[in-house]
């Protein structure tokens, strides 16, 4: 009698507890589609490529980005295939807030100075708020360092000046693919000749394809709505990047192959003179080093 | 020290605003008095392009009653009868409105260009 008793129970007690985790399962569904749950890390970094991604520097962190670019390939063996010609950029990007940062930087690249603002606009989401798309805004000023050709001509500072827009439309796909729209337009102040058009539109589209926890493939690439070169002081191409991203702890570190030397959105949209086909591609890494200077809230 | 960096960046943001946007090039910009040809200046070659370029959205037969205060510069008396008003205007000269009005000044080969062919005695050539 006591035997089957005790099995009663113990049925009873086997049934309450897979009828609770049915609960308990059913309860958390009904929690999540009652929250929000924000996607990360759609990009590894604060950068695809050359370009920038949908991604900020968190709140209290500061990025210290180093840049190369190598001559082309098909310089030949005597250029040592590009590697004996560097252009460098180094920037200090800091995540004011977790939805605003700033950067400010010094490239080769026509002495450049850039500073820029990015801002968080939308974050892809699930739950209460369903939101399919992480779009951010970025907005620089590039200030040409280079002395002046002539300098005992009239040389206002305005013609030193270039400006870029962008909104950066990203969406991560699956935890393995995203992919980003960048509709950039350039402004810039001072051209060589009236046919050369001040400014500049174009759509960038960027994505990123993961192979491992810390290796992703990443490709960019921007359709520049520009004159025919024909037209143009200097022959102009759409620029196209492809790459790995390595992440090592606290370094991202990009290996890049791309036809624009340039490291800057005035510089890879306005000055991009090498074509794929006719070997002009440049060599290059971006090393990103992340320091928190402020602490996180607990 | 402090002072002095804040008042460099001061200067900074001042001049990047104060020349924030304009839309020029090396050949236009650089084109000035010296290296322009002002001998020989036509009418029919040198100046009316000029004025169609950037007079007529006002200063047309059509438009110049609305909105050119009644000045037209379509025909060549016209513009005859104007051309000292013409060289202040497009000078930015006091006492009169500068021209073209909401645009930027002429570059400097333009308005010598014009001021030759007025003193040359602004002949229908």
């Amino acid at each position: 009698m006591g035997r089957i008793l005790c099995i009663s129970l113990i049925t009873l007690f086997v049934k309450y507890i897979s009828v609770s985790g049915q609960d308990l399962e059913s309860f958390l569904e009904d929690q999540l589609d009652r929250s929000t749950e924000y996607t990360s890390a759609t990009f590894k970094s604060t950068r695809i490529l050359n370009g920038h991604s949908n991604e900020l520097t968190k709140e209290g962190q500061l990025d210290f980005r180093i840049s190369h670019r190598f001559g082309t390939i098909n310089s030949g063996a005597y250029e040592f295939f590009g590697l004996d010609q560097a252009h460098i950029h180094l920037s200090l990007e800091y995540g004011i807030k977790d939805w605003i940062m700033i950067g400010v930087g010094r490239g080769t690249f026509e002495k450049t100075i850039d500073g820029f603002t990015k801002i968080r606009l939308l974050r892809q989401s699930k739950g209460i708020k369903h939101m399919p798309v992480s779009v951010s805004f970025m907005s620089g000023v590039y200030v040409n360092g280079l002395r002046w050709s002539e300098p005992e001509r009239e040389n206002p500072f305005r013609h030193r000046l270039d400006f870029a827009h962008q909104f950066m439309l990203a969406r991560k796909f699956s935890p393995g693919f995203s992919l980003q729209l960048t509709p950039s337009y350039l402004h810039r102040n001072f051209v060589e000749s009236s046919q050369d058009p001040n400014d500049i539109f174009a759509l960038g589209a960027g994505t990123r394809v993961k192979l491992s926890k810390r290796i992703s493939l990443n490709a960019e690439y921007f359709y520049l709505f520009k004159p025919d070169n024909s037209s143009l002081s200097k022959e102009m191409y759409h620029p196209l990047s492809l790459g790995m991203d390595i992440e090592t702890g606290g370094h991202v570190f990009q290996i890049i192959i791309t036809n624009s030397v340039g490291m800057r959105e005035n510089a890879f949209l306005g000055h991009t003179t090498g074509r794929w086909l006719d070997g002009d591609i440049h060599f290059g890494f971006n090393i990103s080093r992340m320091f928190q200077l402020k602490r996180q809230g607990i | 020290m402090a002072s002095c960096m804040r008042k460099n960046f001061i200067y900074l943001l001042v001049m990047v605003l104060a020349n924030a946007c304009s839309w020029e090039d090396n050949e236009t910009f650089y084109r000035d008095a010296e290296n322009c040809d002002t001998l020989d200046v036509s009418y029919s070659t040198d100046i009316v392009p000029v004025l169609t370029n950037n007079c007529y959205a006002c200063h047309s037969n059509a438009n110049a009653p609305d909105f050119g205060s009644g000045i037209a510069l379509e025909n060549y008396e016209d513009v005859f009868a104007s051309s000292t008003l013409i060289v202040k205007t497009i000078n930015h000269s006091e006492g009169v409105s500068a021209m073209p009005k909401g645009s930027e000044k002429l570059d400097d080969c333009t308005i010598s260009t014009f001021e030759a062919w007025v003193e040359e005695g602004a002949l229908e050539n």
